[in-house]
């Protein structure tokens, strides 16, 4: 908890030193020099704010919570002095109709100009009717704020592929924003949840420089998502040496060795979070002995499950459901039904042989 | 019986050949390893990257096999006449009947061999299959090597999916290709002692052996 949320809950805004420290801080995460912290800071407290709609859809507000959550400096209340949020379901006084007005209000007043946050995925199947807002669906909703955007953050890694939502089998048909949303700008900011940095780096940078940072094909910025875990990760060089956890709470465990074994999805998974942690503390899962599970890769919950396993097991079909073993039985056991095949075809070409060559001298070749 | 001589591999599709069977096995036996790193230790400070080193054979290895998989390419369109793709795939009448006669003499059901001057059309779609399989390898195993860089990522996420999804699928096609190993191998040595065509000397020294008819 923020230590914000005692003694002066008078002050919303955060003090300079704090806001200085948030701003570098997120010049950091970006990778720009130090020169361009004041640049950062006038872009952030210009008189006007960027107005901001943040969609609540399928998901579990946990975007949110984290960034409201993040402290030293704290972010959160630093993003809200940076913007303006105007329609907020979390966070904002109003409710029911008054709410909708405000959206109504905020979308054709700032027709081009706001931003739209997305959190949560958007169910499609049946006509949407899985997440309704208002009476209205997520879908529809979206398509009528989403193209009225400058741009939309995807916050999230249900926003920006559909999450845990869209797993299989995915019985409301979820999706991400990239796949409703063509004409807008779209960046995602995948994580479960997100470094509020990366959110607060990337609005910073469209303040800063009035255009969205850089990104990889997956519409991640760079600056967050450029590198995987796995190649900055303090315990890579016990990796390199072959000093792995076999078991949690095992001697090599103790000794803080790398978790591969263990199901680490590091290999493979794009994130800062060893460089920039979380909540101020320094604290990320592979610092505190627990494998990356891969949350900002798409699909995380069908190709990085089992999470403590290297690879998902293969589902064989039949009897109803199938059953998953895992990739290396099931290649043995095939290789034992071929090894049984092939012994007992070389028997019979050596039978049919012993029988053959009592009538006959000749191979049956030279019988052709 | 007589016995006719003639040049039936290539140079080129010999060089293949081993390079292709010797770097599949370092890539099978790496891939072990670094799907499971048996090798565990305590011990600090020893200055010994078994994993860093298993992972370099693996891509040593992996270039020396994408160098051989490139080269078959260009003798499936460009080689001799065994080695072009049309001539073993059972795609005209003459190739699908030798398809169906080596099925049944590789089952014992008929004895005759259907003789071919270069593969029978059997081991010739398992040769395809075998290729794509390859491809897929070289695809993921490229796309998990440089994931930063823009085209790997862009032909891998869109032929693959997402970097642990190319993870898995390179590792269920390791096992094809063990089982490929091991099927072929077996298949040799047996075609070897019925069919007298000298076909495991041929990979060695090109020639391989034809009834005379004269
Ligand atoms: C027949 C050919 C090959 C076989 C049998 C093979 C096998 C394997 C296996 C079993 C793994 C471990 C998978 C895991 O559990 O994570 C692996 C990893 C890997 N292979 Fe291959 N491989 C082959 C070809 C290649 C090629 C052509 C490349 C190209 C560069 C390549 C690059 C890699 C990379 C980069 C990894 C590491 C994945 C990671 O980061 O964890 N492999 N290979
Ligand atoms: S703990 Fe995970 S990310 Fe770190 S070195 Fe080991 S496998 Fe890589």
């Amino acid at each position: 908890m923020s230590r914000h949320d005692f003694g002066n809950e008078g002050n919303m805004r955060v003090d300079r030193r704090t806001f200085i420290k948030g701003c570098t801080m997120a010049a950091a995460a970006l990778g720009l020099s130090e020169t361009m912290v004041p640049k950062l800071v006038a872009a952030a407290t210009s008189a006007q704010r960027p107005p901001v709609v943040w969609l609540h859809f399928q998901e579990c507000t946990g975007c949110t919570e984290s960034l409201l959550r993040a402290s030293h400096p704290d972010i959160g209340r630093l993003i809200l002095d940076i913007i303006s949020l105007d329609y907020h379901e979390t966070v904002m006084a109003a409710a029911g109709h008054q709410a909708e007005q405000v959206l109504q209000e905020t979308i054709s007043k700032y027709d081009g100009k706001f931003i739209c946050v997305v959190e949560g995925g958007i169910p499609t199947k049946d006509g949407g009717i899985y997440c309704k807002i208002g009476g209205r669906t997520a879908v529809d909703i979206l398509a009528e704020v989403a193209p009225k955007a400058a741009a939309v953050i995807a916050i999230g890694t249900c926003a920006s592929f559909g999450g845990i939502q869209a797993a299989k089998p995915n019985p409301t048909g979820a999706v991400g924003v990239r796949d409703l949303v063509k004409n807008t700008p779209i960046i995602n900011i995948p994580g479960c949840p997100p470094n509020p940095i990366s959110f607060l780096g990337t609005v910073l940078h469209y303040l800063t420089f009035k255009r969205l940072p850089r990104t990889d094909q997956l519409g991640r910025p760079l600056f967050a998502y450029g590198r995987e875990i796995h190649d900055q990760c303090e315990r890579r060089a016990h990796f390199d040496e072959g000093r792995f956890v076999e078991q949690f709470g095992d001697e090599a465990h103790r000794q803080g060795f790398c978790l591969y074994k263990v199901g680490c999805k590091g290999p493979g998974t794009f994130s800062n979070c060893p460089a920039v942690r979380f909540n101020g503390v320094g604290a990320w899962p592979v610092g505190v002995g627990h494998g990356c599970i891969g949350c900002t890769e798409p699909e995380f919950w069908d190709t990085m499950t089992p999470f403590y396993e290297r690879l998902p097991g293969v589902t064989i079909p039949g009897g109803g459901k199938g059953i998953v073993t895992g990739a290396t039985s099931v290649g043995m056991k095939i290789l034992g039904v071929t090894a049984a095949a092939v012994g007992i075809h070389a028997a019979v070409g050596i039978g049919k042989r012993v029988v053959k060559c009592k009538k006959c001298n000749n191979t049956p070749d030279e019988q052709e | 019986m007589r016995y006719q001589q003639y040049l039936a591999w290539s140079v080129l599709l010999r060089l293949f050949h081993w390079s292709f069977a010797l770097s599949v096995v370092v890539l099978v036996t790496t891939g072990f390893y670094i799907n499971f790193p048996w090798t565990n230790t305590m011990l600090e400070g020893g200055r010994s990257f078994p994993v860093a080193t298993m992972f370099y054979i693996h891509f040593i290895a992996a270039f020396v096999f994408t160098a051989a998989i490139l080269a078959r390419l260009y003798l499936l369109l460009f080689g001799n006449r065994q080695e072009r793709f049309w001539d073993f795939l059972p795609i005209t009448p003459k190739n699908i009947a030798n398809l169906f006669k080596t099925i049944a003499n590789y089952l014992y059901i008929s004895d005759k061999y259907d003789r071919r001057p270069g593969h029978n059309t059997l081991a010739g779609t398992f040769y395809i299959v075998t290729f794509i399989m390859a491809l897929v390898q070289v695809l993921s195993g490229f796309y998990m090597l440089y994931p930063e860089n823009v085209v790997w990522q862009t032909w891998g996420l869109w032929l693959l999916g997402p970097l642990q999804h190319a993870r898995y699928l390179h590792y269920l096609i390791m096992w094809y290709f063990i089982l490929f190993a091991f099927i072929h191998l077996y298949i040799v040595v047996w075609t070897d002692i019925w069919h007298k065509e000298g076909l495991i000397s041929s990979i060695v020294n090109g020639r391989k052996f034809t009834p005379d008819k004269s």
